[in-house]
């Protein structure tokens, strides 16, 4: 069965509708940036510094008070997506991938931006960009960008986010949305790449997935552990403490991340791959909503 | 310490692969994860590889070749070198009497005894040797050997039976079997419910129980039969002293006074320390026949004789309704056979008094007849001659009354005057509560017998003339009186109709005898023809199936046959052999049924003496028993050593 057949689609469009009756504006495109800019509606303002637009004074503050201040609109813009979809080869387990589930997952947010006229680039990484689908507009191209999809494969040594966001904001280009699909198992540790993009002003989404067997492990006894990225061996004795202990790591780990996005008011969605990619979908507009 | 098979050594090679294995060590098996960074985490906190965690692998190693060497060494079966030197001979006489069967020890007295025999099995030792007395006629149920799995065959062997407690023989013939062996030693598990079980206390012993001295310590009697010669003979006692009632005796016999009439003799003995009330109820054939409530005093007994008629025979149960320890003697059975009418011909010018005695027999079918008119043909009927004679008798029994002539078989003389008698057979059926010394009788008729082989005499006047007679011929019997009974006061004697049920009974030969109950345990002879077997039953092969419908075969042919020991109470037949296996389940008619009871008064008393209750836990008999043999210890510490290494390994696992 093909990663996104005809019923996948159709799960799409169903999405899409209840994301415009339900949800409208306030997952992704339809909802205001939060870039200042030269839009019409007023945000707050700011001291004059020399160079800025004499237009933009509030002369009225000045005439009461005497201060240079100076407007700021809320820019209104078309939005940006910018969607991370971790290819690193831990994506790769589980059952399904974890990479499939991810790919659903990007293909479906990138349907909805299509369907509300916003703009949408997928950035595939593992510790490098590996493949880019550049930015577009128009629901006509859900086809090439799911073509694009479906020739991704799981590859790379490891996970870099931090260097891919380095290379990434280093390009000339609207700030956005940058939704990354990743399990967030990075050696250097997640937070670095998201920093990164916070610090240059995009908004960062996580939607981190994870393999039940993952948080649950049914592994017991004199083991040697294969990371399926670095390849790198570990020989180990797995008691019920280990494994205890272990569990508590991953949860502090997903805990970490829910912190993270909790601290920087970043909608961060955490789910294992047993949930349908749809209940999920629905879970994030849920959780956009709240979070406007 | 020395080895029963130092060969098995060779198996130390084992620890070969267990070393090899260990410094090889199996390849781990590999697992792909998405990521190791938590588990690096974990092993960081904690390195698995730690110092002790390589201890705990040396330490498994260590175990494991400690419990190989454990394994090894009980191959080998150890033994200190002492222990050939101090090899027993123990013989075990197990009593499995009646009051074995009794209940107060779960499940029943015996089992426990068995128990205690197998204990003392396991605790042979090296090249101990033990042999197994039981049985109601003790016998050797396993000879002298030091196989643990034939002497526990053995004693699976030993069932319960009813039959009396004969320790002293099973002593004596496991004294026999010692012989004059050193470390002999006879251990006898039984309840001491039997007379003199107290003399295999040692002497203090004895004569601490006259003074009623609870100190005593010692129950053994080094000769108390002083049969054996230093033969150690130690008492295991089992049970306690627990109240019983039971049915001691249990006997029907024919009525002297009415010859369908029977009598039964039943008696209950209270062997307990309190009264008791009970009932006892005896039924015929199922039909309840007599219910008695009794009341009994402490170690009383009670006896009653009932008298009942019946014609139809059958089997007569005795029930006491009081459930106790000891069922076996709650229950007797006797057997009562049926009684055939006997068609009767009196051949008589008249004699009222004949008429009347033979009419007065309920089992006669009485025809008079006149001498002139035809006389009886009938196969098995009885023919009564008065006076007259015909010259040749018909063939069957007959009975001549004072005969006025010669026939086949005698020669009429001269009168006899006033006869006296002087001569009585009282050994002969016909005579059974007969005396004739007394009875007045002024003629009788001198008989000369043709053939005096074939005659008994049974009763002869002063002159050696017979006066009344019996002969037995191929053709039948027959009897004759040759008393005038007009002329004495015979006919007015009650011994005359005494005399005439004797010789109808002696007619119709064993059919319809009374054949006594008898005690657990006995051994009877029967002659099979005698018993109402017909002679071509004896001829095909024969059982005797037992209460419990256990079969064993009887010899073949032959007429007299031994049954015995009847080691269960209860109703024993000699039946027709089954043909086929299959045909076993098939109800065959019994031709003779023997009636067993327990009948024993101290079986039935399953109180032993409480100087022997008192001493049954320090028995010296016990000492030991449970130990086993050196190997044993050994894998039970190689099986430690596995738990050991068991929990290592789960430690390893689950932490």
């Amino acid at each position: 069965m093909a990663l996104f057949d005809s019923r996948f689609l159709k799960q799409l469009e169903y999405l899409s509708l209840i994301s415009k009756r339900v949800f409208r504006g306030s997952l992704l495109a339809q909802r205001r940036t939060m870039q200042l800019g030269g839009g019409i509606e007023f945000a707050d303002h700011r001291e004059y510094t020399a160079g800025d637009d004499f237009r933009y004074l509030d002369w009225n503050v000045y005439a009461r008070h005497g201060e240079l201040l100076l407007k700021r609109f809320q820019e209104e813009e078309d939005l940006h997506v910018y969607l991370f979809l971790d290819c690193s080869l831990s994506m790769g387990f589980g059952t399904p991938a974890k990479f499939d589930y991810a790919r659903q997952i990007t293909a479906a947010l990138a349907y909805i931006a299509l369907a509300d006229l916003d703009r949408i680039a997928v950035i595939a990484y593992s510790d490098q960009v590996v493949a880019d689908f550049p930015l577009t507009r128009g629901k006509d191209r859900i086809l090439s960008l799911l073509r694009f999809l479906e020739n991704l494969e799981p590859q790379g040594t490891a996970t870099d986010l931090a260097r891919v966001a380095t290379v990434f904001t280093q390009r000339t280009q609207r700030r956005g949305l940058a939704v990354v699909v990743s399990d967030l198992f990075d050696p250097q540790g997640f937070s670095q790449g998201l920093d990164i993009l916070r610090h240059r002003r995009y908004e960062p989404n996580i939607v981190q997935v994870h393999d039940p067997a993952e948080a649950d492990p049914h592994l017991l006894g004199e083991l040697e552990l294969i990371d399926i990225e670095t390849s790198a061996g570990q020989k180990v004795t797995i008691t019920e403490r280990a494994l205890r202990r272990y569990k508590q790591i991953f949860q502090d780990h997903q805990q970490a991340v829910r912190q993270y996005g909790r601290k920087y008011g970043l909608s961060c969605i955490q789910s294992p791959t047993a949930v349908p990619f749809d209940e999920l979908i629905l879970r994030m507009m849920r959780t956009a909503g709240a979070v406007q | 310490m020395n080895f029963v098979t130092p060969a098995a050594f060779w198996w130390l090679l084992l620890a070969g692969p267990v070393i090899v294995f260990y410094i090889l060590k199996i390849r781990l098996r590999r697992v792909p994860v998405s990521t190791i960074l938590f588990w690096r985490q974990i092993y960081e906190e904690k390195p698995p590889r730690s110092i002790w965690q390589h201890l705990r692998h040396l330490l498994s190693l260590l175990v494991q070749l400690l419990m190989l060497s454990l394994l090894v060494i009980s191959l080998t079966e150890p033994y200190f070198s002492w222990q050939p030197l101090q090899a027993r001979k123990l013989v075990l006489v197990v009593d499995n009497s009646a009051s074995m069967r009794a209940t107060d020890e779960k499940p029943s007295r015996l089992h426990k005894a068995l128990d205690l025999a197998g204990s003392l099995i396991t605790s042979l030792r090296f090249q101990d040797e033990m042999a197994i007395v039981a049985g109601t006629q003790p016998q050797v149920v396993c000879g002298l050997t030091g196989h643990p799995r034939t002497l526990y065959n053995a004693l699976n062997s030993i069932t319960p039976t009813d039959g009396p407690t004969r320790v002293a023989d099973g002593v004596a013939l496991a004294k026999r079997l010692i012989g004059s062996s050193r470390n002999g030693q006879v251990i006898v598990l039984t309840d001491g419910c039997f007379v003199g079980s107290e003399g295999y206390l040692s002497a203090p012993v004895a004569d601490a129980a006259s003074v009623g001295s609870p100190a005593i310590n010692n129950k053994t009697n080094t000769d108390a039969s002083s049969v054996g010669h230093g033969v150690s003979v130690q008492l295991a006692v089992i049970g306690k002293r627990t109240s019983n009632v039971g049915i001691t005796r249990f006997q029907a016999r024919r009525s002297l006074l009415d010859p369908i009439g029977y009598e039964i003799l039943a008696e209950v003995v209270n062997a307990s320390d309190e009264p008791v009330e009970c009932r006892l109820e005896m039924e015929l054939n199922g039909e309840v026949l007599d219910v008695v409530p009794l009341q009994l005093a402490a170690g009383a007994e009670w006896s009653h004789t009932f008298e009942k008629a019946t014609a139809d025979g059958g089997t007569l149960i005795a029930k006491l309704n009081r459930p106790d320890a000891l069922e076996t003697d709650n229950q007797a059975w006797a057997l009562l056979p049926k009684r055939e009418m006997q068609p009767l011909t009196l051949v008589t010018e008249g004699n009222l008094f004949l008429e009347k005695v033979l009419e007065a027999n309920p089992l006669v079918q009485l025809t008079v007849k006149k001498p002139t008119e035809p006389q009886p043909t009938t196969p098995g009927s009885v023919v009564v001659f008065h006076r007259t004679v015909p010259a040749k008798l018909p063939a069957g029994p007959v009975l001549v009354i004072d005969p006025h002539g010669s026939s086949e078989f005698w020669t009429l003389g001269e009168k006899l005057p006033n006869p006296i008698v002087t001569k009585q057979d009282k050994d002969s059926p016909l005579m059974a509560h007969v005396r004739l010394d007394n009875v007045l009788m002024p003629e009788a008729h001198k008989l000369t017998f043709t053939n005096p082989e074939q005659v008994q005499v049974l009763v002869s006047a002063l002159s050696g003339d017979p006066l009344f007679a019996a002969i037995e011929h191929p053709g039948g019997k027959v009897t004759v009186l040759t008393v005038n009974l007009d002329e004495g006061d015979l006919p007015l004697r009650t011994v005359f109709p005494i005399m005439t049920s004797n010789v109808l009974s002696w007619f119709a030969g064993q059919r319809g005898e009374l054949r006594e109950s008898l005690a657990a345990g006995a051994v009877v002879d029967l002659k099979l023809s005698q018993a109402g077997v017909p002679p071509e039953a004896v001829l095909q092969p024969l059982v005797l199936v037992d209460p419990q419908d256990r079969q064993r075969s009887l010899p073949e042919k032959s007429d007299k046959v031994t049954l015995g020991p009847l080691d269960q109470c209860g109703l024993w037949s000699i039946k027709p052999a089954p043909k086929e296996p299959a045909a076993k389940e098939q109800a065959v008619a019994p031709l003779v049924q023997v009636a067993c009871n327990l009948a024993n008064r101290q079986e039935s008393d399953i109180r032993p003496a409480q100087i022997l209750i008192d001493k049954a836990s320090e028995s010296p008999a016990l000492r030991g028993a449970g130990m086993r043999p050196l190997w044993y210890y050994l894998l039970v510490l190689a099986w430690l050593l596995a738990a050991l290494e068991w929990c290592l390994y789960q430690r390893r696992w689950i932490g």
